[in-house]
């Protein structure tokens, strides 16, 4: 279970939460600021021969290798066509003690949210046509909404890999 | 200092101790019977006793304070170290090793693990029972008497502990919970007098003593170590059982708390009477009186050297001793943490990275004397890259040395004469690599035991000597470490191996393979090792498990065997993983590199004539086949492009690979692709170009195989998956 989501329990005050929110197309999603390092202007992408359409290649991160994910594939839409704006959010996940560190491509960042989690709603088990896991919740801004994603189920890393597995044979 | 990193000192220590403890108790089996040595044994027990005490690991203590007592009896003689022993003592040395890395995982030590301690002290007890053990307990049982008789039996422990103990990551309580496993303590009051205002409080201070009654068998010296760590800080006074009383009067005196504060405590812990106290004190005014104050203090130090000056000169030589034997290699060798080293070796990396940039920014500027000076940093970035790569580096001694253990227990459990002959064990390796070599080697050397060399009757047999032989070596050779295993036992068996082979589908029966080929077929996964695998040589790790783990360390392993003479394993490894010099070359829009030392020769592939028109060329009258990148990745072709073949060997596989454009020679340092990539074949890591881009690195082997499988796939041969 997502630690956060221990916390919620335990916690019973509604504690708030920040995010980062961005746009892949004309969706909007966010992800927990926490999990977030920085964001980096899309370039200098390698190719990785053989991989999967979502991963994009690799990136160099001041000395340290990178995959890069289109989130947009993974969430079982059109792939990103890179522009202009076009970022990548360095991501941080701590999985069983190993830390991850991952990009994700994103059409453009937007701002950071603060939310506490009486705003934050569960996310609807229809519609969203995406995987339930991925979610975390869905707030609401202004008229938006915005799809709060669960990093540690979407960008899973051992997921990822099983991906990688079954493209390659 | 924290006591965490006292504690992590302390397990780093008790392994080099128990490492030690082992390569002892091994010379002693091997005929060796010094006093010298059982010194060195007992010295280990003792001080990872002392040691563990001061931590409060009550376990430890405890068991270990068992052995010790028998070491103690072989060291003063009374028993002699014969090989029935050794085997208790062995497994003794493992179960203190198993302990202490309970303690270091912070885990309770479980219940098998207690009741195997347990039996071990149970098999011990005829050693220490048929000697001293009977003495020991007559004399204990009438002291305990006396004791109880008469109070003056104790020993009193007089502590000022020093006031930057709790800094020094000490606690005075474990000090005390040792005490108590030598003997016990009756009374014990703690000197609160130095406490200061709580405004002047400072929690990491330690303000305070303590005066203890401690009813012990155990020797002063053996006291005075409880507090070996802490004396030098400390002020400790220690009286022995039965002494005069002038020596508690003196001991009060020569405190600096109130003299009438520290009488009623002694009083209370009953070492003294109110009516002794009383009267000396009243005795030492009078003198006062009397005497001059200087004569009275000089008295009070005589007395308190008299308290047993042979002793504390038995103490000091001792202390003085062990400090000997310590200073050498200290001062030879300074402990850093490994995790410093790493990150020393990952900022060298960068470094030569770096340089790489500065060196194309430089050629492009052109300026003579900037290219001198950039040159020359190069050469010394390379000399530091080297010298930083030496520091990981270790020798395969600590290795090599467990397995004269395992050949030892094994060989006895098998009721065979097995020897283990070792050479190069000061042949170096980088630290992460010596410890994932363990487990293959480990199943090597066990396999060449249980089924490798035969039982005695079958080598007389044959002609051979009773005991058979082992041998481990490791010598450096271009780049590589390469690690020899071998026996003088039966050999493989080709036929049986190739009709298991047959019979379990691996290979099929029209198919021809080479020597060579042969052998590589006890790596396949799919020939069941079941039949060869007891509970010795199987640890749930088949030969298939020892070649992937070679492979995992870009290494390489081969076998030789003649049947009925023996068979030889020769493993071939990289030094190191984190620095290579590799050969840049472009396949499609990607940047590969090829590690340096895999490369042969690189041919324009235009030139070359190639063989039936299939992938594999005719060089100078040997085929070598090949692979393109561009094909294996499914990379976009280049337009025009004027194919290169690069060929390449490992351990005795030729082959080429075919790319795009060959840039030229590169330092590189590697980085790990992540477990996303873990499926990806053929791409061993990735590494960054003077540019900053990111370059894929070959994994050349599996490339090879690739290469070589596709040619036999066309030849039909079913080798293809031993090959992976």
């Amino acid at each position: 279970m997502n630690p956060l989501q221990k916390q919620k329990k335990v916690a019973g005050k509604a504690p708030s939460k920040q995010f980062l929110t961005f746009r892949i197309g004309q969706e909007h999603y966010g992800l927990e600021l926490s999990q977030t390092r920085e964001i980096i202007e899309f370039g200098g992408i390698t190719e990785v021969p053989l991989m999967p359409s979502f991963l994009r290649g690799v990136i160099n991160l001041r000395g340290e290798v990178v995959p890069v994910i289109d989130l947009a594939i993974r969430l079982g839409r059109k792939a990103i066509e890179t522009q202009r704006r076009t970022c990548i959010i360095v991501v941080e996940l701590t999985t069983n003690d190993q830390h991850h560190v991952l990009g994700l491509l994103a059409d453009s960042v937007s701002e950071v949210i603060e939310m506490d989690d009486d705003s934050i709603e569960d996310a609807p088990s229809f519609g969203a046509n995406i995987r339930a896991e991925f979610i975390q919740g869905i707030a609401k801004q202004g008229d938006e909404f915005v799809v709060l994603l669960d990093a540690n189920n979407a960008l899973s890393v051992r997921e990822l890999a099983h991906l990688v597995e079954a493209e390659l044979q | 200092m924290n006591i965490d990193s006292a504690l992590q000192t302390f397990f780093a220590e008790a392994e080099e101790l128990l490492t030690s403890m082992e390569s002892a108790l091994l010379r002693m089996d091997d005929g060796e019977t010094s006093n010298d040595i059982i010194n060195e044994v007992f010295r280990a027990a003792h001080t990872i006793k002392g040691s563990a005490g001061l931590f409060g690991l009550d376990d430890i203590v405890s068991f270990t304070h068992k052995v010790e007592n028998l070491l103690d009896l072989a060291r003063d003689e009374k028993i002699a170290i014969t090989g029935d022993l050794l085997s208790i003592l062995l497994p003794c040395r493992d179960h203190i090793a198993k302990l202490v890395d309970c303690a270091m995982h912070q885990v309770a030590p479980d219940a098998d693990c207690l009741a195997a301690g347990d039996r071990l002290l149970q098999s011990l007890t005829p050693w220490l029972g048929a000697t001293a053990a009977p003495v020991a307990a007559a004399v204990n049982s009438a002291e305990l008497q006396k004791a109880v008789a008469n109070e003056k039996d104790l020993w009193h422990i007089s502590v000022r502990l020093g006031p930057d103990l709790l800094r020094n990551g000490m606690d005075p309580l474990s000090i005390i919970r040792f005490l108590n496993t030598m003997g016990n303590i009756t009374h014990i009051a703690t000197i609160t007098e130095h406490l200061p205002e709580l405004h002047d409080f400072d929690p990491e201070q330690l303000y305070l003593g303590f005066e203890i009654s401690f009813q012990s068998n155990a020797s002063q010296i053996e006291i005075e170590n409880a507090f070996m760590f802490v004396r030098d800080e400390s002020d400790i006074r220690i009286i022995p059982p039965r002494s005069d009383i002038q020596a508690y009067i003196s001991l009060i005196k020569g405190l600096p708390e109130n003299t009438q504060r520290l009488g009623e405590i002694l009083v209370r812990s009953h070492v003294i009477t109110q009516e002794d106290l009383d009267q000396a004190l009243s005795t030492q005014k009078q003198q006062a009186k009397a005497q001059a104050h200087v004569a009275l203090l000089g008295n009070i130090l005589i007395e308190e050297q008299a308290v047993a000056p042979e002793l504390v000169n038995a103490a000091l030589d001792k202390q003085k001793k062990n400090q000997d034997r310590r200073v050498t290699p200290e001062n030879r060798f300074i402990r850093v943490d490994a995790e410093r080293l790493d990150k020393l070796i990952n900022l060298i990396g960068e470094l030569v990275v770096n340089r790489q940039r500065v060196d194309l920014l430089a050629s492009a500027l052109g300026n003579a004397n900037l290219m001198e000076a950039v040159t020359s940093m190069g050469n010394f970035t390379e000399q530091i890259r080297d010298a930083a790569l030496t520091l990981r580096m270790v020798p395969m001694a600590d290795t090599f040395q467990k397995f004269k253990r395992v050949v030892r227990d094994t060989a006895k459990e098998l009721g065979k004469e097995i020897e283990l002959d070792i050479e190069g064990a000061e042949t170096e390796l980088d630290r992460s690599m010596v410890e994932k070599l363990n487990d293959p080697l480990m199943h090597i050397v066990r396999n060449a035991m249980d089924h490798g060399i035969e039982p005695v009757a079958v080598r007389r047999e044959r002609g051979k000597p009773n005991t058979g032989t082992i041998s481990l070596r490791a010598r450096h050779d271009a780049g590589n470490i390469v690690i020899d295993i071998s026996d003088d036992g039966g050999g493989l068996d080709l036929e049986r191996i190739r009709k298991k082979a047959i019979a379990n589908g691996v290979l099929e029966e029209s198919v021809h393979l080479t020597r060579n080929e042969m052998f590589q077929l006890i790596f396949h996964p799919g020939l069941s090792t079941a039949e060869r695998v007891t509970n010795l040589s199987g640890r749930g790790v088949g030969m298939d498990v020892v070649k992937r783990n070679i492979t995992e360390l870009q290494g390489s392993i081969e076998i030789d065997s003649e049947l009925g003479v023996g068979t030889q394993f020769t493993i071939r490894l990289p030094l190191t993983l984190a620095i290579i010099d590799g050969f840049h070359v472009g396949a499609g829009n990607i940047d590969f590199i090829v590690p340096q030392n895999t490369i042969l020769e690189c041919v324009d592939l235009g030139s070359l004539n190639h063989v039936q028109g299939q992938s594999c060329v005719n060089l100078r009258g040997e085929q070598i086949p090949y692979i393109r990148l561009q094909e294996l990745f499914a990379l976009a072709p280049l337009p025009d492009s004027r194919e290169k073949l690069v060929v390449v060997q490992f351990g005795d596989k030729r082959a080429g690979i075919v790319v795009d454009v060959l840039h030229g020679e590169i330092q590189t340092v590697v980085k790990p692709m992540g477990p996303i990539f873990h499926a990806l074949k053929g791409i061993g890591g990735s590494s960054l170009l003077g540019t900053g881009a990111v370059a894929l690195i070959l994994d050349v082997q599996q490339l090879i195989g690739f290469a070589i499988n596709k040619e036999n796939a066309r030849n039909g041969s079913l080798l293809a998956s031993t090959q992976e």
